[in-house]
């Protein structure tokens, strides 16, 4: 650890940020962040994220998808305007080019994106319910049960998801969409499941539940409509960390080619690519387009949860 | 830093031995899951695939048809044992993995599961160690950059858009720094573990060239590994700049950078400890198609040969050794923890 | 910061690679230029680097990664033409019932260990085989499935009894036809094997040109062995290459960048854009065909299989109608890019099947290049069916099927979204069934669990007819749900045709090889095949090898198809003595 301290030292030491006297520009966004939903890191990154959906709904609407299949264009064609190795200048039949089959790109991203998306949010929501279930069990009930289910999500959080994925696939060979979000959410309910025990161990003390408890309510109306509320903020941070975690497992199962072998994924297009020599033939559409579109995705539900951060601890947001 | 209690270790101890158990158990049932006669029932369309099936099959691939085929495939069931009850083959396995021993591989046949994980481990192993070590620092370095607040703009601006990069699955990462750095610069080779006529051996030529075509294998899992150290470290600051002592710290006028690493670093990186010992599974699992595209020996391109070749015992011994390196991990973290962490007290 | 840095990556990496050093070894005995090495892609790992028994070598690797390239050389090989070139043996006889064979071997071959090579170690290899059923090797399997025993003659003459007549006893065990064949051990070595399964046969020890000098997983290096008997008695002169390196590339894209950086002289298939790519950043890279289609074609043609136990497709004229329907020229333009060319019958195109071709076609059993889909709609209407919208229908039921593909290769998976795609506009709602290749080889084919599959089960023939056809017989014939005795006729072809079929056949499969009656027999069996078609040819197999003559020249071309270009069978040992240094 010493070397940490010694190395970084060089780098950050110019620029403090000079802190005397407050502009009117920051004074304007001090105003804003009266409503700390209306975060512009939230913002950018869920409209980042609206984006893909929108390219998934309206694709289908003005563009013909049925060109996901194989020899729909002329193979190996460029974006518009972009020759490829034959000499051969991208037109806008296809306006992202096509594969080395003959598929269009465009196509291929229209429904592959969104697929990725709904295998990280549905496994990630199955997670999540499982993970809010088991950790206020453990966490209200206590004992045994919770010795149990500490135990079970210590056990598995260890346990890698690709490694036994990988194994699941080998036997199974190809498996829907929704298989694979749900054998992925068997491997992302453990941390949500530590955080809301923790949580709700320290809340089950604190007064308003102690109030609640005396006037007699149910257990079930404690939890969910005294708890609950109070831990949304970071059940939505686990949550988005969750969709984040899902898509990067997904996409390297697809990327292994064990993902759906009939249903377009952005993993799948990218394995493809791989297996095709896209680097040696130049053809960057082919992996470059869906690569980028992976990073957007990323980059919104990285913007989201720094957002989520500053909207749930107001220290972060800065002037 | 007293003696560690012993319900501690216990407690510890039965989680590694419950890990271990669950997982071969997990990875013996998935396979033959679809072969028990009430799954069939239960559930249309699994195909069960028979190991010795699958051998024949495979054998079948290379030239079309096997003469013979009954006795072959007699011989295989006796040599894997499929001729036992699936009870009988369970309490095997589990006796004989307890051993290290995975049997025989049903690709290689005869050589043993345990032999070819033996060539294979010690590349992963160093692999792994240098990206690891490699990601922890930049990534917690970065990460507490991006919370300190005296971090120049330019660079909290730029660390976030860096994060990008871990969006990227490892292969891409893998091509693209093999595209740029091998074909285009050829500053690094393009693949292999060591130059194709250094014999492996305690000489300075051997190591020079091990580390030399390491670099790109590695990078490629740094670059895209990163951000997750970087993304924890952050939030694990942000709780470590409200605490009382970074206030007080502060208040005593103490210069901004001892501050930075004295008290919030140091404080932050703790449960970080924690995830370096779970992220070894999870970074074999990134590192299989690195090792494939790079062609470099390890047991994530053992994995992904038996894959390929439905080498079942190869599958369960290589998933196997991995969730026993990160729960052995684990293990050794959760014991040293409290010698590491003063606030942590055992038995209390 | 940098100089910290740098530190701390050394210490760390200092500390992997101590980890990662293994046993000790020995450094190289001598360096050898890059000019006088020759160096081949290998597809696969070298899992057990330090096993030598090919008697137990399931997948192949314990050859193809040098030792039979260089090390280990075969009884026979088979040339183009179908003519059979004696190797480490002079010649066999037969007698007139095909049943005693008697091998004569080469006088003066020795191992190279300096022991001579003699009949005891044929009859040795071949003992050891027929009494140990755990070597399981396919060529071991099909040698102990039909060989009853084996005696010494004299010192170079060996007399093999069959179980029953077998007129292509070579090139079915002796010589090199697909991959490997029966190659004999030194009995002085393996005599001393307490066990032959598990016997590594290390350091290992051949007959041929090259002997081993280090092994990993990744590599295999071969060095000229000097004192080679066959330059010392004349066979052949020493090959020139000082030096054979067997590497694994890892994947299209790896092998792709080695071969126009020169890393590389051979390299595996590789699709027809990445090998444009390679010739645009290296001119001196080449393959088996000077233009399109460039590619080899490798002995397993690709072919629709109809499981003939499964409505609708258990009516002959419903495959018919399939059969016209497909559109073969198109599959080679779009699935293959123009690299192979379409089926004319079930056999593959060699000059040694020329002959059998055309006599199936010359007899009007030949399959045209293009579809006729019309016919096709017509022979489907005539059974009762009609086009409803998109899909035909009968009795409210849509005309589906569900063609089983291995999806290992890209190869396989676009050949079968062409199929799929010509029967979708034809009006049968076709689609593709992706199964992984053990399952495809382990359940789907042999148990007959499909409705059509996608393979290549008619391949074994390359210089006769016989073995491609024996594969269709009726003596294969299980019930669905069983094993398919040696993966043949796994479609469950069973009809008064494939009794007819099936008898002449049989007749042929007892007939000296080059027999003249035997065209005219393989027209006349295959009238059954053109009629009730079990299963549909489309395509011949391609495989694009790019070779780069920048360090070696005299690789096998069109021009001169001395042997396959392919590098990692048994006959490269031609190969590797044709190869001449590049100035």
């Amino acid at each position: 650890m010493n070397q940490t301290t010694e190395k970084s030292a060089a780098a950050p030491e110019t620029a403090a940020p000079d802190m005397a006297g407050l502009s009117r520009a920051q004074l304007r966004r001090m105003r804003r962040f009266d409503n700390p939903w209306r975060n512009p890191k939230l913002i950018l990154g869920a409209t980042l994220l609206l984006s893909i959906i929108a390219l998934g709904l309206l694709g289908r609407l003005f563009w013909d998808v049925d060109m996901v299949f194989t020899g729909s264009g002329l193979p190996r064609q460029g974006p518009v305007g972009v020759e490829n190795l034959r000499g051969q200048v991208g037109t806008w039949a296809h306006p992202l080019g096509t594969d080395v089959t003959g598929k269009d790109i465009l196509a291929l991203l229209i429904i592959g994106a969104p697929n990725s998306l709904y295998v990280g949010v549905l496994a990630s929501l199955i997670g999540m319910s499982l993970g809010i279930f088991l950790g206020f069990t453990a966490g209200y009930t206590g004992g045994r049960v919770d010795d149990v289910i500490r135990v079970g999500s210590d056990v598995m959080i260890t346990i890698p998801p690709l490694l036994i994925l990988v194994v699941v696939q080998a036997a199974y060979g190809d498996i829907t969409l929704t298989m694979m979000a749900i054998l992925i959410a068997c491997f992302v309910w453990q941390s949500p499941t530590r955080l809301i025990r923790a949580q709700v161990l320290s809340m089950r003390e604190s007064g308003y539940v102690q109030m609640a408890r005396l006037s007699g309510a149910s257990s079930g109306h404690i939890m969910f409509r005294e708890m609950l509320p109070n831990l949304v903020p970071y059940l939505f941070g686990s949550f988005i960390a969750n969709v984040t975690t899902s898509i990067v497992t997904a996409v390297g199962l697809e990327v292994l080619g064990l993902g759906p072998q009939r249903v377009p994924t952005l993993g799948r297009v990218i394995y493809d690519a791989i297996n095709s020599g896209a680097l040696i033939q130049n053809l960057w559409w082919w992996w470059g387009i869906p690569t980028a579109l992976l990073a957007v995705m990323f980059i919104g539900l990285l913007l989201i949860n720094l957002g989520l951060d500053e909207v749930s601890n107001p220290r972060l947001r800065r002037l | 830093m007293g003696r560690i209690p012993l319900s501690y270790l216990a407690n510890r101890l039965l989680t590694l031995v419950l890990t271990v158990f669950i997982a071969a158990t997990l990875i013996w049932l998935i396979p033959r899951f679809p072969c028990f006669s009430w799954v069939q029932v239960l559930f249309q369309g699994l195909t069960c695939v028979d190991p010795a099936d699958a051998a024949l099959g495979r054998m079948a691939a290379g030239g079309g048809s096997v003469a013979d085929s009954d006795a072959i495939l007699a011989q295989l069931r006796t040599t894997y044992g499929l001729d036992q009850s699936y009870f009988t083959q369970y309490w095997l396995y589990l006796a004989n993995t307890l051993r290290l021993d995975f049997g025989l591989s049903t690709a290689s046949f005869p050589t043993s599961v345990a032999t070819m994980i033996g060539y294979a481990l010690p590349w992963t192993l160093g692999l792994m160690l240098i990206s690891l070590v490699i990601t922890f620092f930049v990534g917690n370095l970065l990460g507490a950059l991006m919370v300190w607040e005296r971090t120049p703009r330019l660079w909290k601006a730029a660390i976030p858009a860096a994060m990008v990069f871990t969006s990227i699955p490892p292969i891409l990462s893998g091509l693209l720094l093999m595209y740029v750095f091998s074909t285009q610069l050829r500053w690094f080779p393009l693949s292999g573990p060591y130059a194709l006529t250094v014999e492996p051996g305690w000489t300075f030529d051997f190591a020079s060239s091990v580390l030399y075509h390491g670099v790109l294998p590695a990078m490629s899992i740094v670059v895209v590994t990163f951000g997750f150290w970087a993304l924890g470290m952050r939030g694990l600051m942000i709780t470590v700049q409200g605490e009382d002592y970074t206030t007080l710290a502060k208040a005593k006028g103490l210069r901004p950078r001892y501050i930075l690493y004295r008290y919030m670093i140091r404080n932050a990186i703790l449960p970080q400890i924690t995830s370096f010992a779970l992220k070894i599974g999870l970074l074999v699992a990134g590192q299989v198609l690195v090792e494939r595209i790079f062609a470099y020996p390890g047991m994530g391109k053992l994995l992904y040969d038996s894959i390929l070749t439905q080498d079942y015992p190869v599958i369960q011994g290589v998933s196997f050794v991995i969730i026993m390196m990160t729960a052995l991990s684990v293990f050794l973290v959760d014991l040293i923890y409290p010698f590491i962490d003063p606030r942590i007290r055992h038995g209390g | 910061m940098p100089t910290s840095k740098n530190r701390l990556l050394t210490s760390v990496s200092i500390a992997a690679a101590a980890l990662i050093l293994g046993s000790a070894g020995a450094v190289l005995a001598q360096d050898v230029a890059r000019e006088d090495t020759v160096i081949l892609d290998l597809d696969r790992t070298i899992q057990d680097p330090e096993n030598f028994n090919w008697m137990t070598d399931g997948t192949g690797v314990r050859r193809m990664q040098g030792a039979h390239q260089g090390m280990w050389e075969p009884l026979f090989v088979l040339g183009a033409d179908g003519s059979v070139e004696p190797w480490l043996a002079t010649g066999i006889e037969s007698n007139e019932t095909f049943d005693v064979w008697t091998l004569s071997l080469r006088e003066g071959v020795t191992w190279s260990d300096g022991e001579a090579f003699n009949a005891d170690d044929v009859v040795f290899s071949v003992d050891m085989i027929l009494q140990t059923a755990e070597l399981n090797a396919r060529e071991v399997a099909q040698l102990r499935s039909e060989v009853a025993s084996v005696e010494r003659v004299d010192d170079l003459t060996v007399r093999f009894t069959l179980k029953k007549p077998n007129p292509r006893f070579v090139s079915d065990n002796l010589a090199i036809r697909v991959f490997g064949a029966f190659t004999p051990v030194p009995e002085h070595i393996w005599s001393q094997a307490e066990n032959p399964a598990t016997f590594t046969f290390n350091p290992p020890v051949g007959t041929g040109p090259y002997t081993l000098t280090s092994i990993a997983t990744n590599r295999a290096i071969w060095d000229r062995n000097d004192n080679w008997w066959g330059a010392a008695t004349g066979f052949i002169d020493l090959p020139e290459p000082l030096r054979l390196i067997v590497l694994e590339t890892g994947g299209e894209e790896a092998r792709a960048q080695l071969m126009a950086a020169n890393q590389l002289d051979a390299a595996q298939t590789v699709t027809l854009g990445t090998f444009e790519a390679i010739q645009a950043r290296n001119p001196e890279v080449e393959a088996f065909a000077p233009g399109l289609p460039y590619s080899w074609a490798d002995p397993c043609p690709r072919q629709l299989e109809f499981n003939t136990t499964v409505a609708p497709w258990d009516s002959a004229e419903m495959r018919r109608a399939i059969a016209h329907i497909i559109d073969r020229t198109q599959i080679v333009n779009i699935a293959y890019e123009g690299t192979t060319s379409p089926s004319r019958t079930m056999f593959v195109q060699y000059p040694a099947m020329e002959a059998f071709i055309s006599a199936v076609v010359d007899a009007g059993y030949g399959l045209p290049a293009t579809a006729d889909v019309a016919a096709g709609q017509a022979l489907i209407e005539a059974q009762g069916w009609t086009r409803n919208g998109d899909y035909y229908e009968r009795d409210g039921e849509t005309l589906d099927m569900a063609i089983h593909v291995n999806s290992a290769s890209t190869e396989y998976t676009r050949t079968i979204d062409v199929i799929v795609e010509q029967l979708q506009r034809a009006g049968i709602d076709a689609r593709a069934v992706p199964v992984e290749n053990g399952v495809f080889w382990g359940e789907v084919l042999p148990f007959g669990n499909y409705e059509v599959s996608y393979s290549w089960l008619s391949c074994a023939s390359v210089n006769e007819p016989w073995a491609s056809m024996g594969r269709y017989t009726s003596a294969s014939v299980v019930p669905v749900g069983e094993r398919a005795p040696g993966f043949n006729n796994t479609g469950r072809w069973n009809t008064e045709a494939t009794a007819a079929y099936t008898e002449i056949v049989n007749a042929m499969g007892v007939m000296p090889l080059g027999d003249p009656a035997i065209p005219g027999m393989v027209a006349e069996a295959y009238q059954y095949l053109a009629a009730e078609m079990p299963f549909i040819p489309l395509v011949q197999a391609a495989k694009l090898l790019p070779v780069n003559t920048t360090y070696w020249e005299g690789w096998p071309t069109t021009d001169n198809p001395y042997n396959s270009p392919a590098f990692w069978r048994g006959d490269t040992h031609r190969i590797l003595h044709n190869l001449t240094r590049a100035q």
